[in-house]
């Protein structure tokens, strides 16, 4: 199994350096072109709401086992702000800032498993997997 | 540092501008701007951005894509996006990004017919 990669959010950068990461990591698991790319795409939107909203944070990318299906898991996580109404920040076109509000629900898609955690003034924790068919 | 090296070429009426590496935001903020200049100053009737070697598009920059294609057309400059892949383009919808009124073509050649015929019915509706 590949070694979990950390990457820490704290510049616009550092997002393009997530996405690469995912994406090696989903290329060298044998995860199609397709998956290789929704899977960047949406560690891309988590990295930026990260920098964006919490100012800094962390994306650890590691491979997961669950019997005999192999995934690729993402952690995205910060010490911000928090959020206060998930399903709210979960809907399509809500947004906080001038974006589309398309991150978290677009990610969501593109990923198979989506969790959020979040605590108000503590930080926001999301755990995204996708399974390999 | 930081500034963006993505060389805009002029071909007949049209600029061609060719996204080789992964852009980070104030790049693809700087893209935007760098393209809108050249048409200014050029004033070419179509700009071809070719995404041929773009292998992940996401909310950020598409939402600039559109941009940029919205601002030229209040130019009177037809924006064409050109080579984009399979899998950006299903991830780009699945993401909720469709870019509604952005021409596109399959690749470079394609989209500078594409340019040519729109250019030229353009100039017969005002003549
Ligand atoms: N890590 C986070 N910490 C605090 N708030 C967050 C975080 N991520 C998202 N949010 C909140 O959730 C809202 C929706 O996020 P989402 O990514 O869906 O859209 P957006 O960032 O506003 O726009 P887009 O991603 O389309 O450019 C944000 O506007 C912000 O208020
Ligand atoms: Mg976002």
């Amino acid at each position: 199994m590949a070694v979990p990669k950390v990457i820490t959010i704290q510049s616009d950068l550092d997002i393009v350096a997530a996405r690469m990461a995912a994406r090696d990591m989903a290329k060298s698991m044998g995860f199609g072109a397709i998956d290789q790319a929704r899977i960047a795409t949406a560690i891309s939107e988590l990295a930026r709401n990260i920098y964006l909203y919490a100012g800094e944070g962390t994306v650890t990318v590691s491979e997961v086992q669950q019997g005999v299906r192999k995934g690729i898991e993402v952690i995205c996580e910060d010490q911000g702000p928090g959020i206060e109404d998930i399903s709210l920040v979960m809907q399509d076109g809500y947004t906080t800032s001038k974006g589309m509000g398309m991150g978290l629900p677009g990610a969501k898609r593109l990923m198979d498993d989506f969790e959020v955690i979040s605590i108000m003034n503590e930080g926001t924790k999301i755990t995204c997997r996708k399974w390999k068919r | 540092m930081d500034i963006i090296n993505i060389p805009i070429l002029k071909i007949e009426n049209f600029l061609i501008a060719s996204i080789q590496v992964a852009l980070h935001d104030l790049q693809a903020v700087q893209f935007k701007d760098a393209v809108l200049q050249r048409i200014y100053e050029s004033k070419a009737k179509g700009v071809i951005i070719d995404l041929t070697a773009t292998d992940v598009l996401d909310s950020f920059v598409g939402r600039l894509i559109s941009d940029i294609a919205a601002m030229a057309r209040l130019m009177g400059t037809t924006v064409v996006i050109t080579g984009l892949q399979p899998a950006v383009a299903i991830t780009l919808v699945e993401l909720g990004l469709e870019l509604p009124g952005i021409e596109t073509a399959l690749n470079l050649e394609k989209g500078i017919a594409k340019l040519r015929k729109i250019t030229e019915s353009n100039a017969d509706g005002s003549a």
